[in-house]
C-alpha cells in the first residue's frame, strides 16, 4: 500500500502534477503575454475548464488520455460508434472483450479508472443530437473524426454560435486527422480564422471510377468490386440497404466481384480489397494518432490555448512520416466566399409592416451591399426565390406578405444572389 | 485467455467464405500499409526499453498495439508520485512505491495478448558490468533509451557500435516542450521503400513482344470503338517508331519536335473525345525521357561499402553476404548489359482501354518481367547468393527505389568539431535544440547546480568548436528549457515522441518506408520538427 | 484561457452573427436561384419547401431524342458540394449512356466531380448526352453497339423506344412529350 496522501475531493496527491507544474509556474521566453503563471492557471486547468472531445476512435483515445494526464478534470466525449475488432490495433482504451460496446462509454470508463479524479462524461450518439446550448458549456472542442460531414457540421455549428455580444460563445476548435504515416492538425477560432468549410476543396476525395468503365471495360480488381457494389447490389437486392459493416454483405460483394474478375481474367480481388473499396478504408496506426494527438491536435494545442502557456498553432500543421520525418505549418486563409464563415452579415431593424417585396427593394437600394435579384430563405422555409420558375411562382405570393409573418424577431434570413461572392445573412429585428 | 474466447464469440457468429481470420482482421488497418511481410518482421522483433518513463511507455504502447513479438522494460526504480501523475501506464497512486518496470510492463502487456513481455529490475549499469549482461543486451532487435544518463548512454552506444550485428539503438531525449531522437545503426537496407516514383514502362526502349504487337495494329482500319480503346502504351510505341524513321532513328528532342510529335498523336484521333489519345499526348514525355538506371541506384552500385563482385570492389561479395547485396550486385550486372535498364515492372498503371486490350498488354509486361526476373535469379546464383522467390519478386518490383542507408555512432556529432561546425546552419534551430539537450545532459552528469541559463550556455559553448557562435535561436531554446525545467516529461511531449519514435522503429524493423537520417528535433511550443544531419 | 476575444476587437463586431442554415442548404439555394436553364429543361419540386429533392425534365429540341421528355431525379445530400448530387433517370430509356436501372454515365457525376461545379453544370451535362450520345463508353452496351455499327437501326430503335415499344426483349417507357 502506498503512503501517499490523496486529497479526497480532487483525487490529487502530492507531486502528482510536478512535471506539468514546471511549465505552469513561470513564464518562458515565448509565453503569451496574457499568461498568468502559477495558481490561477492551474485552477483554471484543473477546476474550471470543461472540454469536449468528439470521436472516441484512434485519435479520440489518445486525446482523452493526454487531456486526463495534463490535468483537465471535466471532459465530455461523443461518439456514435461501437467497437470493432479492427479498432484494437490502435484504440488502446479498448480490449477484445469490449467489441460491440459503445466507444464513448468504454473510453470514459477506462480513463476514469486509470486516471483518478478525472470525470469523463460519455454520450453514445450523434453530434447532431446536441444543440447550441449543449456546446455552449465547453471552453474548447477537440475533434478526432474521420467523417467530412460530421466535421463540416461541427465547424459550422461553432461558427454559428459566435455571438458578438458574448465572448464566451467563441469556442476554439482543434481538429486532427491521420492517414497511415501522415497526419494533420489545425486550430480553428470560429469566425476569426479559416474554418473547416474554407478548406473543403483541399480534401482528397475518394477515388471514383467512371461508371461506364465499371459496367463495360473493367481493368482493375477495384472496377469489379464497384460493379458489385454500385450496379449489382441495387439490381439484385432491391431496396435492401448495403451495410458495409455486415460481413455477409461484404461476403456477397466479394463473391460477385470475384466472379466478374474471373470472367474478365482480372487478378487481385480479395476480401480485404473488397472491404477497403466499399468502406473507403483509410490505413491507420497508433503511432501517427499519438503524434497528432500529442503535438497538435490535440492536446498540446488545447493545453496551450487553455493555459496561454505558449502561442497556439496558427493554424494548420501537416506531417509526412513516410520518408524521414517532414512537417510544416502554414496559415490557411479564411475564404471570403466561404458559405459558413465568409460573406457578409447584417442586422436589419425594420417595421413590422414591411412586406417581402419592400425588403427586397431595400436590399437592392442599399449602397453598401450592391445586391441584384436577391433570393431569400429562412433556415426552414423559402421566402422568395428568383429562380427556377416553379419556385419563383410558388414563393411569389410571399412578396405581398409582411416579413413579420414569415420571420420571427431575431430570426435569420439567408440571401443569395449572383452579385454576392456567396451569401448574405440577415438578422431581422422589428421596431 | 478469456479475452480470446470472448472475441471469438463476438466475431465469429457468421462464417463467410474468404473472410480473413481474427488476426488479419485485428491488424487490418496496418496490414494495408506494411502487408504480411512487415507484420511478420514486427512479430519477430524483440524490443528493450531502458527505464519506464512516460515517454518510454508511450513509445512501447505504439509498438505493442501493432504487435511486436516481445518487449522488456529494464528499470530498477520504484514508482514515485511524480511518475504516477504523468504516466498512463501506471495506475495512479496505487502504483506508487511499486516496481516501475513491473507496473508498466503489466499495463502495457494488456494492450495486446499476442505480445510477450518481461520486466527486469536490474540497472543498466549492472548489466553493462558483466559479459553475460552485455551479451544479454545484444540479443534484442532494437533498444530504446529515453533520457539516459550521459555516461551510461555513451557506454551503451559504444558497446552496440562495436559489432555491426548488434541491436539498433534509438536515443530519445526530451525536456519540457523540446525533444530529439536519433537512430544508431551501421547499415540499413530497404527493398520496399514505398516510393512515390513509378518505374519506367520502357516505351522508349520497347521489348520485342511489345514492339511487335504495337506495330501489328492497324489504327486506320480499326473499329471506331476499338480505336477509342487502344491503350496509350501502344499508341506511343508506334508513334515513336514512325517518328524515328524520319528523324535519323532519334526520338523528339527539340521543343518544336516534341510539339510536333504530340500534334501527330492527336491527329490520329477518329473523334474529338477519344481519351486514350489524350492520355498518349499527356504521356508523350515517356518517348523522349531515356529509360536508364536512376542516379540513386547507380550510386549504390559504386558505393565502396556495399559488397560487390566487381573486380576492384573494396568489399568483396561472398556467399555469406546479406541477400540484399547479392540482389543489388545481380542488378548491377543486369544493367551493364543491353539495353542498360532495370528489370521491367510487372505493374501497369490504369489507362483508358477496353478489358481485352488492357489485359493483353498486362500479360505482355508480366511475361517479360518474369523473364527478366529469372535472369536476375541466375545472376544471384553466380555469386552464390540464396534468395527466396518472394524477396526476389519484391526486389525486382522495387528495383527503381531500393535504398541503402549508412549510419553513425551516437555521440560522433558532439565529439567532432568538423561535423558540428558544418551543422551550424543559419536557422540553427535543430542545432540549438540538440546543443541544449546535450549541454543539459552534461550538466546533469556533472551534477552542477543551480541549473541556470548561463551554465547551460557555457556548457554548450564548450561542445561547439572554438570560434563558432551559438545559433540565432539559442536564447529562446535555452530559456524555454531552463524555465520549462529540464526534468519535465510532459504527457503531450511524451505522446508525441511516443508516436514519432514508434514510427521510426516500425520503419527500421519492417525495412519498409524510409527512416530519419540524422537527429530529428522538435519544438512543441511552435508545433515544429526539423532534422539535424549527423 | 487564451484571450481570443481580444483578437476580434478590430472586426466589425455587430455584423458577425451567423444563421443556422447549413452550408449545403445555402449552396443549393445559390445553385438553384442562379440556374440558367434553356427552355428545354425544367425543374419540378414535389415539395417546394424541400430544395434537396427534385426532378429535372429534359425535352431535347434537336437530335435523335427530339420529341421525348426525359425525367431525372436529383437527390442532394447534406454533404453537398463535397459529394456530387445523386442523379438517376426515372424512366427506362434506350440510350447508350443510361442503363436500364437509370444509372447515368456522366463524368462529373462521379470521377470528375469537384465542389466548384454546380447543379447547372450537371444539368447541362445531362442535356448534352441527348444531343451527343457516346457509343464508346456505354452503359447500355446493346444500344451502343447498334449506334456505332448501324446508325440507322439505332435511330429507329430510339424513336420506337420513345413510343414505349419493346426492343430485344426490353420494354421501354413511353417518353413522348405531351404537348
Amino acid at each position: 500500500m502506498s503512503q501517499t496522501t490523496v486529497d479526497a475531493t480532487s483525487g490529487d496527491w502530492e507531486g502528482r502534477y510536478d512535471h506539468i507544474d514546471q511549465v505552469l509556474n513561470t513564464a518562458g521566453p515565448r509565453t503569451d503575454p496574457g499568461f498568468l503563471a502559477g495558481d490561477g492557471v492551474k485552477d483554471f486547468l484543473r477546476n474550471q475548464a470543461k472540454i469536449l472531445v468528439i470521436g472516441a476512435g484512434g485519435l479520440g483515445c489518445e486525446i482523452l488520455a493526454n487531456l486526463a494526464l495534463t490535468g483537465f478534470k471535466d471532459i465530455h466525449v461523443i461518439d456514435m460508434d461501437t467497437i470493432d475488432i479492427s479498432n484494437l490495433n490502435r484504440q488502446f482504451l479498448f480490449r477484445p472483450k469490449d467489441v460491440g460496446k459503445p466507444k464513448a462509454t468504454c473510453a470514459a470508463e477506462f480513463i476514469m479508472n486509470r486516471v483518478p479524479g478525472v470525470k469523463v462524461t460519455p454520450y453514445f450518439g450523434k453530434i447532431q443530437d446536441k444543440d447550441e446550448e449543449y456546446y455552449m458549456q465547453f471552453n474548447l472542442v477537440i475533434c478526432g473524426l474521420d467523417s467530412v460531414e460530421a466535421r463540416r457540421w461541427m465547424s459550422a455549428t461553432l461558427v454559428n454560435m459566435v455571438d458578438p455580444e458574448n465572448p464566451e460563445s467563441l469556442k476554439p476548435l482543434i481538429d486532427g486527422g491521420t492517414e497511415g504515416f501522415k497526419g494533420q492538425a489545425r486550430v480553428i477560432l470560429p469566425s476569426i480564422t479559416s474554418c473547416y468549410e474554407c478548406s473543403l476543396d483541399m480534401l482528397n476525395k475518394p477515388t471514383a471510377f467512371p461508371i461506364c468503365t465499371i459496367a463495360n471495360t473493367p481493368r482493375l480488381p477495384e472496377h469489379c468490386i464497384e460493379w458489385a457494389s454500385v450496379l449489382e447490389w441495387p439490381k439484385v437486392q432491391g431496396d435492401k440497404k448495403l451495410d458495409t459493416d455486415d460481413p455477409e454483405h461484404i461476403g456477397w460483394l466479394y463473391q460477385v466481384a470475384s466472379a466478374r474478375a474471373k470472367e474478365f481474367k482480372i487478378e487481385g480481388v480479395t476480401w480485404s480489397l473488397t472491404q477497403g473499396v466499399v468502406k473507403n478504408i483509410i490505413p491507420a496506426i497508433a503511432s501517427t494518432n499519438a503524434i497528432i494527438a500529442g503535438m497538435s491536435a490535440c492536446c498540446n494545442e488545447a493545453f496551450k490555448i487553455a493555459t496561454s502557456s505558449a502561442a497556439y498553432l496558427n493554424n494548420y500543421f501537416m506531417l509526412i512520416g513516410t520518408e524521414g520525418v517532414y512537417s510544416y505549418t502554414f496559415e490557411h486563409e479564411k475564404r471570403d466566399d466561404c458559405p459558413v464563415c465568409g460573406g457578409e452579415s447584417l442586422d436589419l431593424t425594420i417595421s413590422k409592416d414591411l412586406t417581402v417585396e419592400q425588403i427586397i427593394e431595400l436590399l437592392v437600394e442599399r449602397q453598401d451591399i450592391q445586391i441584384k435579384k436577391p433570393s431569400l430563405a429562412t433556415p426552414t422555409s423559402q421566402i422568395y426565390l428568383q429562380a427556377p420558375p416553379q419556385l419563383e411562382q410558388a414563393t411569389r405570393p410571399n412578396l405581398s406578405k409582411k416579413v413579420s409573418e414569415l420571420v420571427a424577431e431575431d430570426g435569420e434570413v439567408t440571401v443569395t444572389s449572383t452579385s454576392l461572392p456567396f451569401s448574405l445573412s440577415l438578422r431581422i429585428h422589428y421596431n | 485467455m478469456t479475452d480470446v474466447q470472448d472475441i471469438e464469440a463476438v466475431t465469429t457468429q457468421v462464417k463467410i467464405d474468404g473472410q480473413p481470420d481474427q488476426k488479419t482482421r485485428k491488424y487490418d488497418r496496418q496490414l494495408r500499409l506494411w502487408a504480411a511481410s512487415g507484420q511478420s518482421a514486427l512479430e519477430n522483433a524483440r524490443i528493450l526499453a531502458i527505464s519506464a518513463t512516460a515517454t518510454s511507455t508511450s513509445i512501447l504502447k505504439n509498438l505493442v498495439l501493432p504487435g511486436i513479438g516481445h518487449f522488456t522494460i529494464l528499470d530498477p526504480q520504484q514508482v514515485t508520485p511524480q511518475d504516477a501523475g504523468n504516466n498512463f501506464f501506471l495506475e495512479g497512486q496505487n502504483s506508487i512505491g511499486k516496481s516501475r518496470a513491473k507496473e508498466a510492463t503489466r499495463l502495457l502487456a494488456e494492450l495486446n495478448e499476442d505480445v510477450n513481455s518481461a520486466a527486469d529490475e536490474r540497472s543498466l549499469e549492472e548489466i553493462l558490468e558483466s559479459e553475460t549482461g552485455r551479451e544479454w543486451i545484444k540479443e534484442f532487435t532494437l533498444i530504446i533509451a529515453h533520457n539516459l544518463e550521459k555516461g551510461l548512454l555513451d557506454r551503451l552506444a559504444k558497446l552496440l557500435w562495436e559489432d555491426a550485428k548488434s541491436p539498433t539503438l534509438v536515443v530519445v531525449r526530451s525536456a519540457g516542450f523540446l525533444a530529439e531522437f536519433y537512430i544508431q545503426f551501421h547499415e540499413h537496407t530497404i527493398i520496399d521503400s514505398h516510393s512515390d516514383s513509378t518505374p519506367s514502362l520502357r516505351i522508349d526502349k520497347p521489348f520485342p513482344a511489345l514492339l511487335d504487337y504495337a506495330l501489328s495494329l492497324d489504327f486506320d482500319k480499326m473499329d471506331p470503338t476499338d480505336h477509342g480503346h487502344v491503350p496509350y502504351v501502344y499508341i506511343l510505341v508506334r508513334a515513336l517508331e514512325e517518328w524515328k524513321k524520319t528523324h535519323d532513328g532519334k526520338p523528339p528532342q527539340a521543343y518544336s519536335d516534341k510539339k510536333a510529335f504530340k500534334a501527330s498523336i492527336l491527329s490520329k484521333k477518329f473523334k474529338q473525345d477519344e481519351e486514350n489519345f489524350d492520355e498518349a499526348e499527356a504521356q508523350a514525355y515517356r518517348t523522349w525521357s531515356v529509360t536508364g538506371v536512376p542516379s540513386e541506384i547507380q550510386a549504390l552500385f559504386k558505393d565502396p561499402l556495399s559488397p560487390s563482385s566487381a573486380a576492384n570492389a573494396a568489399t568483396p561479395l561472398t556467399p555469406d553476404s546479406p541477400p540484399f547485396f547479392h540482389l543489388l550486385d545481380a542488378l548491377r550486372r543486369f544493367t551493364e548489359k543491353e539495353p542498360f535498364v532495370l528489370p521491367l515492372t510487372s505493374t501497369l498503371p490504369d489507362m483508358k482501354a477496353n478489358t481485352e486490350s488492357y489485359i493483353h498488354l498486362q500479360k505482355l509486361y508480366k511475361k517479360r518481367s518474369e523473364e527478366e526476373r529469372d535472369v536476375i535469379r541466375e545472376l544471384v546464383k553466380e555469386t552464390g547468393g540464396e534468395v527466396d522467390d518472394a524477396t526476389l519478386d519484391l526486389f525486382v518490383r522495387n528495383a527503381h527505389a531500393v535504398k541503402v542507408m549508412r549510419g553513425k555512432r551516437w555521440g560522433v556529432l558532439d565529439e567532432s568539431e568538423e561535423a558540428l561546425g558544418n551543422a551550424v546552419d543559419p536557422s540553427g534551430k535543430p542545432l540549438s535544440i540538440h546543443l541544449a539537450l546535450s549541454a543539459l545532459s552534461e550538466i546533469t552528469a556533472k551534477q552542477i547546480s543551480p541549473l541556470t541559463v548561463e551554465a547551460v550556455t557555457k556548457e554548450a559553448q564548450t561542445i561547439l568548436p572554438k570560434g563558432k557562435e551559438l545559433p540565432e535561436d539559442w536564447d529562446n531554446i535555452v530559456g524555454e528549457m531552463h524555465v520549462f525545467s529540464p526534468t519535465a516529461d510532459l504527457p503531450n511531449t511524451a505522446a508525441f515522441l511516443g508516436g514519432m519514435v514508434a514510427q521510426e522503429v516500425i520503419k527500421m524493423i519492417t525495412r519498409q518506408y524510409i527512416p530519419i537520417d540524422g537527429y530529428c528535433t522538435a519544438d512543441l511550443i511552435e508545433t515544429w520538427t526539423g532534422i539535424l544531419l549527423a | 484561457m487564451l484571450k481570443i476575444w481580444s483578437m476580434k476587437k478590430n472586426e466589425d463586431v455587430a455584423a458577425k452573427k451567423k444563421p443556422k442554415t447549413s452550408a449545403a442548404q445555402i449552396r443549393v439555394q445559390k445553385d438553384l436561384t442562379e440556374l440558367d436553364l434553356p427552355a428545354t429543361m425544367k425543374t419540378h419540386f414535389a415539395d417546394p419547401a424541400d430544395l434537396l429533392n427534385f426532378t429535372l425534365t429534359i425535352t431535347p429540341d434537336e437530335g435523335m431524342y427530339k420529341g421525348g421528355a426525359f425525367e431525372f431525379s436529383f437527390n442532394i445530400t447534406t454533404n453537398y458540394p463535397h459529394e456530387p448530387p445523386k442523379v438517376k433517370c426515372l424512366q427506362t430509356i434506350y440510350h447508350p449512356n443510361v442503363d436500364l436501372s437509370g444509372n447515368v454515365c456522366l463524368n462529373i457525376l462521379r470521377e470528375d466531380w469537384k465542389p466548384v461545379l454546380n447543379l447547372n453544370s450537371v444539368m447541362v451535362g445531362l442535356q448534352y448526352l441527348f444531343l451527343e450520345p457516346n457509343a464508346d463508353d456505354p452503359l447500355n452496351k446493346e444500344a451502343a453497339i447498334e449506334m456505332s455499327k448501324n446508325r440507322d437501326t439505332f435511330i429507329s430503335n430510339v424513336k420506337s423506344s420513345m413510343r414505349g415499344n419493346t426492343i430485344k426483349g426490353v420494354q421501354y417507357n413511353n417518353v413522348l412529350a405531351k404537348s
